[in-house]
């Protein structure tokens, strides 16, 4: 059963992700904030994780996604971050460039509202790479 | 002419000075006179003279020497005719080449004395008024140097070879570089930016200005650089640049598109929440929990609730800063106001056991103000210190009248704050996040209206908080 690690503020987006990915045979363990997120990691290891951006802070997600990338008992572990401050909505969020790269830690960048069956693809991509 | 023309007649035959001098004195002219040179050089220290008329052969100190004292030390100013009995062309260009202006010939009559002395005044007028147009030249040019100094805009002029010949103070605060003449144009403009700009004016045939936009001094402050062709006669002397400081500008759009980006982002966050949850549903995976669906929609419809009032305070905002918002301002009993608000939250209240205290010595407590404005304050105040407070809690609200203000404290028994995350409270859509209060919802502009709407009263917001202990709220609204 692959595992999945949710972490976003918001208790009804979690309530909903994690159902719908249950009920399509994950495993879900969910965390409302970086701190309950990087707690969660230490007994439970996700293959993928999912994660918010704006959460205690503005870059919250970033430093969260930093920090699982630099353990290197998490480093394998893709993320998904999915945010409302998309590059659309005005925020300067790119990750292609390489010098953001250096220090924006995730694969890749999804903008919420997310679709969950269009989310699932995502997992299930990296879920197979 | 009110003043005297001053004379220096300078001779060491007492019959001659004396003869001078009488003439000189009937044409309305002062005289002073000197036996030789050195009286004479010691009355040229004492006094300023229009005219000299010095003989030639003195002992002693001669008649050249004292011609060129004069041009050396005085200048201009005083005019010399050299009286000689040496009637030879060599003589006259010996004279002149002394720096003296005219030579007459003695023996003279009185008539070539007064013809002599009239062309030297004469010459002494002409000189002074060129002296006189210089200086007006002179301070003009002060004048212009003066604006430039005292511009609001930066100065800089570069010459046809792109290198700073002036800076003006402001110039030079913006870039925070001090003007000197070996100053290049890379000092003054490290990235291409600027430096491209000019080039472009510079090898341009047409006098069309540049103009661009970017950081100087600090990253704080943003300057708006104009480049103008200066042009003399139509020929290319070099680049005037223009720094325009427009930080206020560039602040305030950049405050704009955070907001926007804020706004946007709020709005789609509850969105994406319920769009999951309608995501669940429609795969039919709870149709045998129904319970679990009507869970799922009533949180639907709480996060739509909310998302509602983001999108009603949001127009109000909006409304507000248009100055759309119609206000009457009357004399309002804050008590009431107050008393109405926690009427209004009580059920609320009730179903967490939260006891809501009003505590006031007085009954009236007056201020000048637009009802709906009023309402909007407390209403916000109240209705957070219920939500973050815990439950069989309790709000208190304390009315206190001070001299020139009415003090509200708004206190409960919640989860209260951290000094870190107070910080950022009363901006727009700033919101606590934490364990404690991710359950609970808010559209992040509620304390935010508060203080904006408090301001425009020149009233005042504090807050106090002790984590776990409760928080409290100070306004002080002028009477």
């Amino acid at each position: 059963m692959p595992k999945v690690l949710i972490v976003d503020d918001d208790i009804d987006l979690l309530e909903g992700q994690k159902l719908f990915l249950e009920g399509k045979g994950y495993r879900v363990e969910t965390a409302a904030s970086m701190n309950e997120g990087l707690a969660k990691l230490k007994s439970f290891m996700p293959d993928i994780i999912l994660a918010d951006l704006m959460m205690e802070h503005y870059d919250t997600g970033f430093v969260f996604c930093k920090k699982v990338k630099d353990n290197p008992e998490t480093k394998n572990v893709p993320i998904i971050m999915q945010t409302a401050a998309s590059r659309e909505t005005g925020f300067a969020i790119d990750i292609e460039s390489p010098d953001k790269r250096e220090w924006i830690k995730v694969d890749e960048i999804v903008a919420k509202p997310v679709q969950l069956d269009m989310l699932e693809g995502k997992i299930k991509q990296y879920l197979l790479k | 002419m009110d003043e005297k023309l001053k004379v220096l007649v300078v001779d060491d035959e007492e019959g001659m000075r004396e003869g001078i001098r009488r003439v000189l004195k009937k044409s309305g002219l002062q005289v002073d006179t000197a036996e030789n040179g050195e009286e004479a050089l010691d009355s040229l220290k004492k006094e300023i003279y229009d005219l000299a008329l010095i003989d030639l052969q003195m002992p002693g100190i001669n008649g050249f020497e004292v011609t060129e004292y004069i041009n050396r030390e005085i200048g201009s100013r005083t005019v010399v005719v050299i009286v000689s009995a040496l009637a030879t062309v060599e003589a006259a260009v010996e004279v002149t080449r002394h720096g003296a202006f005219d030579f007459l010939v003695k023996p003279f009559t009185p008539k070539d004395l007064l013809e002599v002395t009239g062309r030297a005044l004469k010459q002494h007028e002409l000189i002074r008024e060129r002296e006189k147009y210089l200086y007006e030249l002179n301070s003009e040019r002060n004048l212009s140097r003066q604006l430039i100094n005292a511009m609001q805009e930066g100065v800089i002029v570069l010459n046809i070879k792109k290198k700073p010949v002036l800076m003006n103070p402001k110039a030079e605060f913006f870039l925070k570089k001090r003007y000197t003449e070996n100053l290049e144009i890379s000092d003054l403009f490290p990235d291409d930016t600027v430096k491209s700009a000019i080039d472009e004016v510079i090898s341009s045939d047409e006098s069309e200005s540049k103009s661009r936009v970017m950081h100087a001094g600090s990253d704080e402050m943003m300057i708006l650089f104009r480049i103008d062709l200066l042009l003399q006669d139509g020929e290319k002397k070099g680049v005037i640049v223009i720094l325009t400081d427009v930080t206020d500008e560039w602040k305030a759009e950049k405050d704009k598109n955070r907001f926007v980006s804020m706004v946007a982002h709020e709005l789609k966050s509850p969105l994406a929440a319920i769009i999951n949850y309608i995501n669940v549903i429609q795969t039919g995976m709870l149709d045998e929990k129904p319970e679990k669906i009507h869970e799922m929609l009533d949180r639907c419809k709480t996060r739509g609730d909310a998302l509602l009032e983001l999108i009603r305070d949001l127009l109000y905002i909006n409304k507000r800063e248009a100055g759309k918002v119609e206000k009457s301002i009357e004399k309002i009993n804050l008590k009431e106001v107050i008393e109405s608000q926690l009427d209004f939250f009580k059920v609320q209240a009730e179903k967490r056991g939260i006891l809501l205290t009003l505590s006031a010595e007085h009954d009236e407590y007056i201020v000048n103000a637009d009802r709906g404005d009023l309402d909007r304050i407390f209403m916000n105040l109240i209705s957070n210190g219920i939500k973050y407070n815990r439950d069989n809690g309790s709000l208190t609200v304390k009315l206190n009248r001070e001299k020139s203000f009415i003090e509200i404290n708004v206190s409960d028994t919640g989860i209260g704050m951290k000094q870190e995350e107070m910080q950022n409270l009363f901006k727009e859509f700033y919101r606590v996040k934490n364990e404690k209060t991710s359950g609970i919802s808010g559209t992040g502009l509620g304390l935010a209206t508060v203080k904006r709407v408090l301001s425009s009263y020149n009233g005042h917001i504090s807050v106090e908080s002790v984590p776990d202990k409760g928080t409290t709220f100070t306004v002080q609204f002028p009477v």
